[in-house]
């Protein structure tokens, strides 16, 4: 049960991470590139609860830590994305899920993302973190957030449903 | 509240990730190192089995552009339609891949690199802040760690990590790249420093009294053994200059060559040339390109002889290289 709740989070994060950097990062949007990863993060989050958001988080950051081309520290965006799908499951009121609390949920939790790696990296020391790029790219990852949760939350709780209803959580 | 079972799977979570980062920044050889590389070799089989299936909406690079401004159009097109497009967008993708080949065999061929050609599959996400590609050719085609990778137009950066069949390349305009410079005309050299910027690097001259002006063409110092950075190869042209000859820090911006946006297929030098090309790889210069244009016309009935004539001036100067090998051989 616990293998197939794992399947149910790992595979739809692994599709994400490759379609985020062999599809979206190379539109060419302006400014951020939507954070699919992120709002999948939080999707598991509000099909499943808090603590399976925090492991889907972790195992999203983990993913896209180590594979290429990312060349950032590990474990930053696990850090990131565990608490982001910690809270995400945490704050949202099961018996009253409405569709647009859901978009702003995810919306904010892109932007808080990019953010929180930021300054995380920066912590860290890394060079790399333009300060003047930070609200353009903060800001239109929230937006990209907010247009993939739509397409993305109902397609989990879909599969959450068929594959794993013990976790699912009713509205 | 939290359960009990929360809070402890909740605490292994965090402790993980925190190990994750400390046994990262420590760097090394490790289990950290040696894992990222078996997970990396997997997913990069993966990314280049996606990449091919987005090749149709990526390898156009300017998808994005043409959907906005014919956002009205396409609405409007039949299912027939959508289907003629996506073929034609197939082949105006193909057109534009062998014009990148060809651009890149032209380089090389000027400059003698000896190149493994690849073509990116996946690009690092803006939010991260670092411009990281990976490319389709790996430990198998002879790619290894610091070579040069370089495309029509210059300069694109260097191989960071290699597995069986991808590599991580790290763009020169990435914030943490420096590459030592020489200016075409005047060969002062410099430093060349990503600004985490696509359009701009910041070139710092070693000698603060040394004459740049606009326009100038900066062509890469070359390193020990070509790695990682092969002798000669185009990087950029400077666009603007802060400071006065003189002063301490005289800092220039400049453009690269090659647009890290739009970037498909690149090359990999696998052997630098055995003598620095020095400029001879620079693109022509705009009055330059009108006047060899110009020529071209005027000479487009001699055009077989004269290209025969390159040919063999080319086969004389390989054959030239071949001996000297041949007599440092012996």
């Amino acid at each position: 049960m616990i293998i197939r709740q794992g399947l149910v989070i790992g595979v739809p994060l692994l599709l994400a991470s490759l379609i985020q950097v062999t599809l979206l990062s190379r539109l060419g949007l302006p400014g951020a590139t939507p954070d699919l990863l992120v709002v999948t993060v939080v999707a598991v989050a509000l099909a499943m609860g808090p603590i399976q958001g925090a492991f889907a988080g972790f195992l999203a950051g983990a993913i896209i830590d180590v594979s290429p081309p990312s060349d950032t520290v590990v474990g930053v965006n696990s850090i990131v994305y565990l608490a982001i799908g910690f809270i995400a499951g945490y704050i949202v009121d099961t018996r009253d899920r409405t569709v647009l609390g859901m978009i702003v949920i995810a919306a904010l939790a892109c932007g808080a993302a990019s953010l929180g790696t930021a300054a995380l990296d920066a912590m860290l020391g890394s060079p790399r973190v333009i300060w003047e790029s930070v609200p353009v790219i903060t800001l239109t990852s929230t937006l990209y957030g907010a247009l993939l949760a739509p397409l993305v939350i109902p397609l989990m709780d879909w599969l959450t449903r068929k594959l794993a209803p013990e976790v699912f959580l009713e509205g | 509240m939290l359960s009990r079972r929360t809070r402890i799977a909740l605490a292994v979570l965090v402790v993980a990730s925190l190990t994750f980062v400390i046994l990262d920044l420590r760097g090394g050889e490790g289990p950290m190192s040696s894992a990222r590389s078996a997970i990396s070799a997997v997913t990069g089989l993966l990314q280049r089995g996606a990449a091919t299936v987005f090749s149709p909406l990526t390898s156009a690079g300017d998808w994005w552009t043409t959907w906005r401004n014919q956002a009205g159009q396409i609405a409007e097109l039949s299912q027939e339609n959508e289907e003629l497009q996506l073929a034609l967008r197939q082949a105006e993708a193909d057109r534009a891949r062998a014009n990148a080949l060809d651009e890149l065999l032209r380089v090389a061929t000027a400059g003698r690199y000896r190149v493994a050609p690849a073509e990116v599959i996946a690009v690092g996400p803006a939010q991260d802040y670092a411009w990281t590609v990976t490319i389709d050719a790996g430990s198998l085609d002879g790619v290894e760690r610091e070579m040069t990778v370089i495309n029509g137009q210059g300069l694109v950066g260097r191989v960071l990590k290699v597995n069986q069949t991808t590599s991580t390349v790290v763009l020169l305009v990435d914030a943490s790249s420096a590459v030592g410079g020489r200016v075409a005309t005047t060969e002062e050299i410099g430093i060349v420093a990503g600004t985490g910027r696509q359009d701009s690097l910041d070139f710092q001259l070693l000698d603060p009294l040394a004459e740049l002006v606009i326009g100038d063409s900066l062509v890469t110092f070359g390193s020990r053994d070509g790695r990682p950075y092969a002798p000669g190869v185009p990087i950029g042209e400077v666009v603007d200059i802060t400071g006065t000859a003189g002063q301490l820090t005289r800092v220039a911006t400049v453009r690269p060559f090659a647009d890290v946006s739009q970037l498909s297929i690149v090359g990999v030098v696998i052997r630098p040339p055995r003598e620095d090309p020095r400029d001879s790889v620079l693109p022509p210069r705009d009055e330059e390109a009108q006047s060899a244009a110009d020529e071209q016309q005027e000479t487009s009935n001699d055009d077989e002889t004269a290209g025969e004539d390159a040919n063999t001036e080319e086969q004389q100067a390989v054959d030239d290289g071949a001996s000297t090998q041949d007599q440092e051989a012996q």
